[in-house]
């Protein structure tokens, strides 16, 4: 069987002495959107960190396209294709829209294509394009999450990983988001979902899975998980 | 009859001349400050070194004169690249070791470097006062009453394009906006495929690159001697309280206040107490406003 686009395969991290992931395996395919639910402090956060090289993982790979990337440094892993939406957006605070989105391009050479995709973004979200000059702190919540996004895409990523997409945000900005993310799903990006509102989840996901305690505890299609007893208990609030 | 109405012009013109000279003073202040403040802002790391870097920058330019012929103006060029290498090397092998610790571990370091620095100054170039004596200097010229000393005058204005430059390279270069995302925010900043050790290399190389121009500028109004790093790294301390960290403006603020306190203080107790004045207002600001006048901000 040919191997899969992204595959994580016994990935064990922590920090220091405390270790958060037991030999997590995860898989996405290429175009497919895949989103990782649990919990408070199952170690999902940590699990994009220790993909993108921010947590160097004590055992266990990542690869993209049959490419190591376990223990790379962060740029390293950002060129093979590699992005993240951190939690809480982590904007760069006094600098404008534009250099905030100028910064995802940061190891691309400046050239035409970055105009361009420069332009791209701000048809996406033309609200960005409004605020083009504006110190990205005054951004609201849902602002800041466009430009957080469209920050990432930048790099012209082949993997999205997303940590917490509604976070802090109302319902209708959270829809407006997700329509984006399948755009940009559409133009060809594979995307990795982590989310806490499990039902906004499942509906932009091809498939999930279940991290509790630090291990995989479930895996399937969205409309399976989104049946399964276990999930509708824990995570839906049994209705 | 006359003297009565001609003694306030008199006070009048007095104080616009100690106004000048305080800011003449105090745009050199703002460049000696301002590659300090830059260090503090990304690196939060208290250089030390600062002082010494001036001096040596001075050195750069007094030998250059001396044996080359080269005015200390140029020299700017000469002693900011040889102190942009250093500050590099001394950042990439050294300080980037520890560079997460607390503040203190960083300060020590740097301290320690410091001695060293400092005192294979003194052994090289012994601790004797030297100064350069221009063949050709500009004079002073008097423009409206006011004595224009002009070699000082270009001196600071050069020192005030420099801080402009720098400015812009942090706000419009790729390294520049790396550099403030780093300060910002460093993990970001990784993620966005920064490598944060060299930009912290970089940084530290940029700021001794900036005193080691003002250095070269001082060369010609200072006496030079490795004696004199302590007060550089003084000022440059206390135009970053005043001016407030990290800032640009904040630097140009601080160093312009800091030059007109010392000018306006020189006449009010004592040429020899201009600085007392300035770490006095240093310590009463610390008590009431510790962001400095400017606050605590970006680039702007
Ligand atoms: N920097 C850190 N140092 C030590 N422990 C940490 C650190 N960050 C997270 N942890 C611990 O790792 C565990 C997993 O945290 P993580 O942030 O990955 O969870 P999460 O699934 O993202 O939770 P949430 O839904 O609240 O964001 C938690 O027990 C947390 O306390
Ligand atoms: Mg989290």
């Amino acid at each position: 069987m040919a191997e899969p686009f992204f595959q994580i395969k016994g990935l064990e991290s922590g920090y220091g002495e405390i270790r958060v992931l037991w030999g997590v395996d995860l898989e996405v395919n290429r175009g497919e959107i895949v989103c990782l639910i649990g919990s408070n402090g199952a170690g999902k956060t940590t699990l994009l960190r220790t993909v993108s090289g921010l947590v160097k993982p004590a055992a266990g790979s990542v690869r993209i396209e049959g490419e190591e990337l376990a223990g790379l440094e962060c740029k390293d892993i950002l060129s093979a294709g590699v992005a993240h939406v951190p939690e809480g957006r982590r904007l760069f605070r006094t600098m404008s829209v534009r250099d905030n989105l100028l910064m995802g391009a940061y190891l691309r050479r400046r050239d035409k294509s970055v105009d361009e995709d420069l332009e791209r973004v701000m048809t996406m979200f033309p609200r960005l394009a409004e605020r083009a000059n504006q110190d990205a702190a005054t951004l609201s919540g849902g602002e800041q999450q466009m430009c957080a996004i469209g920050r990432s895409i930048m790099s012209r990523p082949k993997l999205l990983m997303i940590d917490e997409l509604s976070l802090g945000l109302a319902p209708r900005a959270v829809e407006l988001l997700g329509e984006s993310l399948v755009e940009i799903n559409k133009a060809g990006v594979s995307i990795l979902l982590v989310e806490q509102d499990v039902m906004t989840a499942l509906d932009l996901a091809h498939r999930g899975y279940v991290l509790d305690r630090g291990r995989i505890v479930m895996a399937a299609p969205s409309e399976e998980l989104r049946e399964a007893p276990a999930v509708r208990e824990a995570y839906i609030g049994a209705s | 009859m006359v003297p009565a109405a001609i003694e306030p012009t008199r006070y009048s013109m007095l104080y616009a001349q100690i106004l000048l000279n305080g800011l003449v003073l105090g745009g050199l202040y703002a460049c000696i400050a301002v590659g300090f403040s830059l260090v503090w802002g990304v690196l939060n790391v208290i250089n030390i070194l600062h002082g010494s870097f001036v001096v040596l920058g001075s050195y750069i330019a007094y030998f250059a004169y001396v044996h080359l012929g080269i005015h200390p103006f140029l020299s700017v060029i000469l002693a900011g690249g040889a102190l942009f290498a250093l500050g590099y090397v001394v950042q990439a092998g050294l300080i980037n070791r520890v560079v997460g610790a607390p503040v203190l571990t960083t300060l020590v370091l740097t301290f320690g470097l410091d001695l060293i620095l400092n005192n294979g100054m003194i052994v090289a170039f012994t601790a004797d006062y030297r100064t350069v004596q221009l063949a050709h200097p500009l004079g002073s010229t008097v423009v409206g009453g006011l004595v224009l000393p002009l070699d000082r005058l270009v001196a600071m204005l050069l020192a005030c394009v420099l801080t402009v430059i720098l400015y812009f390279v942090l706000v419009r270069s790729s390294i520049g906006r790396a550099i403030v995302a780093v300060r910002m925010d460093r993990e970001a900043a990784a993620l966005m495929g920064v490598n944060v050790k060299r930009i912290y290399a970089i940084t530290f190389g940029l700021g001794a690159l900036m005193a080691g121009a003002a250095g070269s500028l001082l060369s010609l109004i200072f006496p030079i001697s490795p004696l004199n790093g302590s007060e550089f790294l003084g000022i440059a301390f206390i135009v970053c309280v005043l001016g407030g960290l990290g800032s640009i403006s904040g630097a140009i603020v601080g160093g312009l206040a800091l030059g007109a306190i010392q000018s306006f203080g020189a006449l009010l107790i004592g040429p020899q107490h201009g600085l007392t004045i300035a770490f006095v207002l240093l310590i009463i600001l610390l008590i009431f406003k510790p962001t400095g006048i400017m606050g605590r901000r970006g680039y702007e």
